[in-house]
């Protein structure tokens, strides 16, 4: 079962989703390898999240073919998805509210890992092993027994990824990680996804924030109105000329062209950028 | 809040005191009325925990519990009737029955959200209702009477019962009954803590909260929106066999509006979705019914007031409160014996960390 680095772990060809007469996505060609992280962005409008849902199998392509991990999973609805090791997290705090967080990420370990014909009287080892893991790597252990609807933002959004984590998927699909957070909120979901890539997790993360976009990722591709407009490193983003037009402008631009020559590989005073 | 505490000592203490005073009651010499109030709580609670299950715990708001509970009726009633077979083989398949008729409902519902699938469920309902109201054709002669496929207005009789007048006597066959449904209950309500309490409640209760990640988390709402479905209609039919053998009549009254709201207020003053909600609502609302008997003109309001009493003051329902009042003690109790080191009931994780 073990892949080569060249062989791509996700491959969406062509991919459209039309709603009626609307073309959401179009034409949507491109490979995520495995170790790699996939960085989307884009205006608002771009269907980002759009395509998220495409390819998890919540709202299916209406064209194209999509493969993971050697499968076709172009029909395959969201259960199965993530069973087949595709995890996602959402860009709302999404969480089983009345359940404790705990809880919360022991269903994902029982449920996520694969297809329960006959579910079992009770969680085994094995589960709460895996939810417990998770619930430590990210950092809520401490909060694991409390509800899950008066968690504070920020662990809200732990909470998803180590649900995410506790179906022990092969790729990641983030949905803005920081969105709504503070700046030191902010890096240290920096710092847990670069643990997560340490992991060897293939990640694919929708940003709006462009510093934590082109930082965290070791490909960019951003998206506008539903088609791919740039694919490429995160260095060359800034000298594309449709991304600035259309997207980034000059200022901003320019500072990231500053903050990725300042800084090509570590991060540190990364709070301080724009 | 949660029902995966320790508590399973506790309930299953608590459930064997309860099960050792039910049995024991019919040899005190109670009244034949109240074993027989006994014996129709036995039946409404049966019914109750089963529909908490769809209602509370997978949060699917249907109302199709009683139709479920008149399927079961129906069929071991007619079956008995029709084929002469004894009413404690009818009644086992009537459950079986049940179970497909629940899946089809459940299918039905299953594009449906919130309170569409009540308009769909109580439509059915009533559709059934309506059937056998209107039906009059003559299925068979009687003699020179007319009778009708499903019993019509008059309701289906004849069909016989479970033969404890015969073993029992005409005085004490009402306690046989009275086990019946009393096992029927606790066979039930095992059930239910069995599933609340397994992950198969926590997949019902992740779809409940958030369906959407529930699906990206491998829960399959197709699967277990089935399933809830199947797996609360077996005790319900068979609670309605039970219900038609013991008065030795079913009619379309059991699908009754009235009776209808009757078991939700139970479900909604037990607490919804929580394990003893069912059993507590039937035995407070039945009470409360029973309270205000003679008081004919203020029997609904009283009744109304206490589901808003209930709904405003306990929003977790009677269970909830005592839930809570459970959960102080044990606190009292661990302070008490100077169990600092100790961690409270419910964060096991504290002071694991330094």
């Amino acid at each position: 079962m073990e892949r080569t680095a060249s062989e791509p772990l996700l491959t969406c060809q062509g991919v459209d989703k039309y709603f009626g007469a609307l073309a959401a996505v179009r034409d949507m060609t491109f490979d995520v390898f495995p170790g790699e992280a996939l960085g989307i962005g884009g205006p608002n409008g771009a269907v980002k999240t759009t395509l998220f849902d495409v390819i998890s199998g919540l709202n299916p392509a209406t064209a194209g073919s999509i493969t993971f991990d050697g499968r076709t999973i172009t029909r395959a609805t969201p259960d199965r998805t993530c069973q087949l090791g595709m995890a996602r997290t959402f860009q709302l705090n999404a969480g089983f509210d009345t359940l404790s967080a705990r809880e919360n990420t022991l269903i994902a370990a029982y449920f996520g890992r694969h297809n329960r014909l006959v579910p079992g009287m009770r969680f085994d080892r094995e589960t709460q092993r895996l939810a417990d893991e998770a619930m430590e790597f990210v950092g809520l252990d401490e909060v694991a027994h409390e509800a899950t609807q008066t968690l504070p933002v920020y662990h809200r959004k732990l909470l998803m990824v180590a649900g995410a984590l506790a179906t022990q998927p092969k790729m990641l699909l983030m949905d803005e990680p920081v969105g709504g957070l503070n700046p030191q909120e902010i890096d240290d979901v920096m710092a847990l996804v670069r643990r997560l890539k340490e992991r060897g997790l293939t990640i694919m993360l929708i940003e709006h924030v462009m510093r934590f976009l082109v930082r965290l990722s070791d490909r960019v591709l951003i998206m506008h109105h539903g088609e791919k407009i740039f694919e490429g490193s995160a260095s060359g983003l800034v000298y594309d000329k449709t991304v600035v037009d259309v997207y980034l402008g000059e200022g901003s631009s320019r500072r990231l062209r500053h903050l990725l020559e300042d800084q090509p590989s570590s991060d540190e005073g990364a709070s301080g950028a724009p | 809040m949660f029902e995966t505490g320790p508590n399973w000592r506790r309930d299953v203490a608590f459930g064997a005191v309860l099960i050792a005073v039910l049995i024991a009651i019919p040899f005190l010499g109670p009244s034949r009325y109240f074993i027989g109030q006994l014996t129709l709580f036995f039946i409404w609670a049966t019914v109750v925990s089963q529909w908490n299950l769809v209602f509370g715990v997978a949060g699917i708001f249907s109302l199709a519990q009683m139709a479920i509970f008149a399927f079961g009726g129906f069929a071991t009633g007619m079956m008995g009737l029709y084929l002469g077979i004894s009413l404690w083989f009818t009644l086992v398949l009537a459950g079986v029955g049940s179970i497909l008729f629940s899946i089809i409902i459940g299918l039905a519902c299953l594009r449906l959200r919130g309170p569409y699938v009540a308009l769909l469920t109580l439509a059915i309902a009533q559709v059934m209702y309506l059937l056998i109201i209107t039906d009059t054709a003559c299925f068979y002669m009687e003699g020179v009477t007319c009778r009708n496929f499903t019993g019509g207005t008059r309701g289906l009789a004849k069909f016989g019962d479970f033969g404890f007048r015969e073993l029992l006597g005409r005085r004490e066959y009402l306690k046989g009954d009275y086990y019946l449904s009393l096992f029927l209950l606790v066979l039930a309500t095992v059930f239910s803590f069995a599933i609340i309490r397994s992950p198969l409640g926590f997949a019902f209760r992740a779809l409940r909260d958030n369906p959407e990640y529930g699906v990206s988390r491998g829960l399959s709402r197709f699967k277990y929106q089935l399933l809830v479905f199947a797996m609360s209609a077996f005790f319900t039919g068979l609670a309605g066999g039970v219900f038609a053998g013991h008065f030795r009549v079913i009619g379309a009254n059991v699908l009754s509006l009235p009776l209808l709201l009757f078991l939700i207020s139970m479900m909604v003053v037990g607490g919804l979705g929580r394990a003893w909600g069912p059993i507590l609502g039937a035995a407070l609302v039945m009470l409360a019914d029973e309270g205000m008997k003679d008081f004919v003109e203020i029997r609904n309001m009283g009744y109304g007031a206490l589901i808003v009493a209930i709904v405003v003051l306990l929003p977790q329902g009677a269970a909830g409160g005592l839930e809570q009042v459970w959960d102080w003690g044990r606190r009292q109790v661990l302070a008490l014996r100077g169990g600092a080191d100790r961690p409270a009931a419910g964060r096991a994780g504290e002071g694991r960390r330094e």
